[in-house]
């Protein structure tokens, strides 16, 4: 018997699909961009921004493409003139009611305003500006002492990732939609500080935040330079064993040209169109979650209290500022005396499980065959 | 972890003994959020009401210490109801007979007297643990930080053999890593007796190879494990290199730690932030944090992934890396080795030489971390033997690495100090979701600090009451060991006769308070259980313990023994 796999055909093409793929989905694999606002692989579809509208044969309205499944047979358009002029709309209208990107209040935001993106590639025009109803129901967020997140209701588009993040990954409910119609925004039980609610400040709600409307506080009250200007480094957490993949926003002018980190941002949780991977994985395995620590907790990196230079204890009993020639003397000279005196063995080297890998190794190879000693572990030794 | 982050999400029941997840590893607890609202069955073995209590479907609050009981217990139900993996056991695993009559004195009813946890409720979850298929424990320092935390581990170990849920995705046995390279340090050699990638320092064959690659002979005799250096300090151990770690913070007994290491002779500290251990430094090497160098992580998954350099460090500063290549090379030079053997240039032909000496690791290079990996994720899990390799998602695929698993025959022991009628309380400490280990980094983050400021002692409200303390008091806290002063919160997150205090805070070290003894096979001393007990200093105005809100007032989750509850409630409003 031959199992033949379903197919359904986009644009005038046929593709196969797993059953249970949403249509975006299958668009997506076969490289086929459709724009999206509020779809995320972690959340379950909400259809909620209307911007993946498609025009599926045989059905009077479009339909949206994250929220609806692939069937065996249908076809459906992703370019075609309908499609193309609902986008042109409903850009157009999430643009005038909605702060613009290079104005005032679209500057230094903790997130890229994609919005702003689709807005100029779909011809969207901006028809002036509507009162922003949805300053009174949430409350004044200034207020709010949180360090952290900032949410600026004249950026949002109600598209709700951010509450259904919230719920749905995160688990904790701290923010919810409130209000209704033109006054729906986003807030929390009773205007409270996020501090003062459930809230684990993970950030979740700033990642996918389509809109810069959840920001990060941070760069703004630093006035940093804006995201574009920042260069991205990946890389992997240093707290805990989980090993989250981030991505450092460097500003290469920072502190006198050494660089400075300005926030951290999650890789995008989207799968990655290259690596044809199954719907859902983006291409790092904590799936561009991040904790408070990992996405917040980076201040220490360019803390004034950081050891600078080597330091020596003098005659005085005092440690001093030292060459670093005249520290690898001393350390040298200092447990070389002690073997000599008591044998190798009384030396002891405590190696460090924040460290790398190479970190670790090196100690154990000096411990080893610098010092003869197999007095050797790491700090954490589970 | 035999298995995978991601396997996590697709378990149908997850069995979490000994780990507060969503503070410690809050990634790997949202996989576990997210089986959960697919139906899996989660079940959190804990003496304290942690947040992932309030989605289990139980918890069964144990008291410290007595995994064992519980665990056993688990296993002679499995056993007597028949509900092993027959098959598996045959094939992949020796030493059943000696497990099964090591378990016939644990039943269930003898446990609930000594672990506080029903009878109904283990033999429930020993039922669902066995008939469930793709069934996932996972554990961290709550089952490794006692004197007996091999024995814990063992028996941990007994459940997934007699079941066979081993080899095959989200089931099998997962610690989670506490620290970012805790796995990496291990298989870096960074130990008294293995070389890079578990190759004994006492196997003739492995010396001879490591000989050859460092060109110089090497001792066969095992070091000392950190347990035994912080005792031998000031005896046996003269001088201390010790390379980002905050020795008098995180050991514990630091107290008697202190008076030895003021007969320690020389100290070489090299870190990035000045902490406790300075005052003893004779000599600090300023050293440059993650975002300033290039190297590998290696996360509890197994997983090596890159990390890699973003800024430059401040001042005289410098990477690890180049301070210990130097310090080898200088060294060397000293006695006269060959030191050709630190000619490295990079932390990418570093690692080469690290890899290269481990069969499990040959195919990992950093050329290969950097490309899109087989799985479309980041990063190389080992066993990778070859640069073909595409690396390894979950151990003992098809049986059991070492040949046949051991069941091994446990017998409880109770911890090395308990309460008695000097010091009433039972001690655990632990950590919390925003600080991390001694907190040199996280307490310099404006939010982290906001959300939890100040270090608290967990108390529950019968204790606090007997004690005339009140919530935000300032306590004493005192063992044998020494004393120290903290705020009190008044929970009922903690059993009766319990407290809890986090390890974060310099000011009120835990650690002054923690028994040193150390477990005997691995030496991860005893931070989860001592005696001590509380007085109150005087009332204080106290700022956030920063808990989620259910720590306060706990619910027992899905209505589970709330008439208790209720009776304690009532007990209480009687008394007042
Ligand atoms: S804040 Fe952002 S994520 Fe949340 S509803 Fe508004 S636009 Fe959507
Ligand atoms: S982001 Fe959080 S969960 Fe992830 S590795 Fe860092 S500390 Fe762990
Ligand atoms: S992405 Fe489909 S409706 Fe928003």
């Amino acid at each position: 018997m031959i199992i033949t796999k379903p197919t359904c055909t986009i644009d005038g093409q046929k593709f196969e699909f797993t059953a249970g793929e949403s249509m975006l989905e299958v668009a997506r694999r076969n490289d086929i961009a459709i724009p999206t606002l509020c779809h995320d692989p972690r959340l379950d579809p909400a259809g909620a921004c209307r911007s993946c509208l498609v025009e599926i044969e045989g059905q009077r309205r479009l339909l949206p493409s994250c929220a609806t499944k692939a069937t065996d047979g249908a076809s459906f358009q992703t370019k075609s003139e309908r499609v193309e002029k609902h986008r042109k709309t409903l850009f157009s209208l999430y643009l005038t009611d909605h702060a613009d990107e290079d104005s005032e209040g679209g500057q230094h935001r903790g997130a890229p305003n994609k919005l702003a993106g689709a807005s100029k590639k779909f011809g969207a025009e901006n028809w002036g500006k509507l009162t922003n109803l949805r300053d009174e129901i949430a409350g004044d967020r200034s207020a709010d002492v949180n360090p952290y997140i900032q949410y600026d209701s004249d950026l949002c588009i109600l598209c709700a990732k951010c509450t259904r993040y919230c719920d749905e990954v995160e688990a904790v409910s701290a923010i919810t939609l409130v209000g209704r119609g033109s006054e729906t925004a986003i807030a929390t039980p009773d205007s409270r500080s996020l501090l003062d609610t459930t809230c684990e400040l993970c950030g979740g709600c700033v990642a996918v935040c389509p809109t810069g409307a959840m920001g990060e506080k941070k760069p703004k009250t630093r006035n940093q330079p804006i995201e574009s200007e920042l260069k991205k480094v990946r890389t992997t957490c240093n707290y805990c064993g989980v090993g989250c993949q981030f991505d450092f926003n460097v500003d290469p002018d920072g502190r006198d040209g050494l660089g400075e980190v300005v926030k951290v941002t999650s890789p995008d949780a989207t799968p990655n169109q290259n690596m044809d991977l199954p719907a859902g994985f983006s291409g790092v395995s904590s799936d561009g979650n991040l904790c408070v620590k990992g996405r917040f907790g980076y201040d220490f990196v360019h803390h004034e209290e950081r050891l600078t230079t080597p330091l020596v204890r003098g005659a005085d009993g005092d440690l001093h500022p030292a060459t670093w020639d005249e520290a690898f003397d001393a350390a040298i000279a200092g447990l070389e005396k002690v073997s000599a005196k008591y044998g190798d063995d009384s030396l002891a080297f405590v190696s460090s499980a924040r460290c790398t890998i190479e970190e670790n190794f090196l100690v154990q190879k000096v411990s080893r065959v610098a010092f003869g000693t197999n007095n050797v572990h790491q700090c954490a030794a589970t | 972890m035999t298995n995978s982050i991601r396997e996590i999400r697709d378990a149908d029941f997850l069995f979490v003994i000994g780990s507060n997840t969503s503070e410690a590893h809050p990634i790997i607890a949202m996989e576990m959020k997210r089986a959960v609202r697919r139906g899996a069955t989660l079940i959190v073995a804990d003496p304290r009401a942690i947040w992932l209590t309030t989605i289990a479907d139980d918890h069964m609050q144990i008291k410290p210490g007595t995994d064992v009981w519980l665990l056993n217990a688990m296993a002679h139900v499995i056993i007597n109801e028949d509900l092993t993996d027959k098959k598996f056991v045959a094939e992949h695993t020796e030493g059943f007979e000696a497990v099964r009559d090591a378990v016939q004195d644990y039943t269930p009813e003898e446990a609930e007297k000594m672990c506080g946890v029903s009878a109904e409720l283990i033999r429930r979850t020993a039922r669902s643990y066995a008939t469930t298929r793709k069934a996932g424990i996972y554990y961290t320092l709550g089952i490794t930080e006692h004197s007996h935390g091999t024995d814990n581990v063992y028996a941990l170990a007994n459940l997934v053999l007699l079941t066979g849920h081993l080899g095959g995705p989200s089931m099998g046995l997962n610690p989670l890593r506490g620290q970012n390279n805790v796995q990496g340090a291990n298989d870096a050699g960074a130990s008294p007796i293995y070389y890079p990638g578990y190759q004994r320092v006492d196997d003739t064959e492995s010396q001879a190879k490591f000989e050859k690659l460092w060109k110089r002979d090497l001792s066969p005799d095992p070091g000392l494990n950190l347990n035994e250096m912080m005792k031998a300090a000031g005896d046996q151990i003269r001088a201390f290199f010790v390379m980002g770690e905050d020795i008098l913070l995180s050991e514990p007994n630091v107290l008697a730690l202190e008076e030895r290491m003021n007969r320690v002779e020389f100290v070489v500290l090299q870190d990035i932030f000045p902490n406790e251990t300075l005052r003893y430094a004779d000599v600090v090497f300023p050293a440059g944090n993650f975002a300033e160098k290039e190297g590998v992580f290696v996360n509890s998954e197994r997983r090596m992934q890159r990390v890699r350099k973003a800024v430059n460090p401040p001042g005289e500063a410098r990477a690890d890396w180049e301070i210990l290549l130097e310090l080898g090379r200088r060294a060397s030079a000293k006695r006269n080795l060959d030191p050709s053997v630190w000619s490295h240039q990079t932390p990418a032909q570093i690692f080469r030489e690290f890899s290269a000496s481990a069969p499990n690791f040959a195919g990992i290079t950093h050329e290969r971390l950097d490309q899109p990996t087989p799985d479309g994720f980041s990063g190389l899990q080992w066993p990778c033997k070859d640069d073909q390799d595409p690396g390894t998602k979950y151990l003992h695929e098809g049986g059991v690495l070492r040949g046949k698993g051991l069941l091994t025959a446990v017998a409880y022991r109770p911890s090395m100090e308990l309460p008695d009628k000097d010091y009433g309380l039972l001690l655990s400490t632990g950590r919390t979701l925003y600080h991390y280990n001694s907190a040199t980094q996280t307490r310099r983050d404006e939010g982290l600090d906001a959300k939890q400021s100040e270090a608290f002692v967990q108390i529950h409200p019968r204790d606090a009451r007997k004690r005339g303390i009140d919530e935000g008091d300032l306590v004493e806290v005192k063992t044998r060991r020494g004393v120290i002063e903290v705020a009190a919160h008044v929970s009922r997150q903690v059993r009766p006769g319990c407290i809890w205090m986090s390890l974060h805070f310099a000011e009120a070290r835990a650690n002054v308070l923690t028994n040193d003894v150390g477990d005997s096979v691995t030496g991860t001393a005893e931070y989860k259980v001592c005696a001590a007990e509380i007085t109150k200093v005087n009332s204080i105005e106290f700022g956030h313990a920063g808990l989620f809100p259910g720590s306060y007032f706990h619910q027992s989750p899905r209505g589970a023994a709330a008439d208790s509850e209720a009776g304690v409630l009532e007990e209480e409003t009687q008394e007042n």
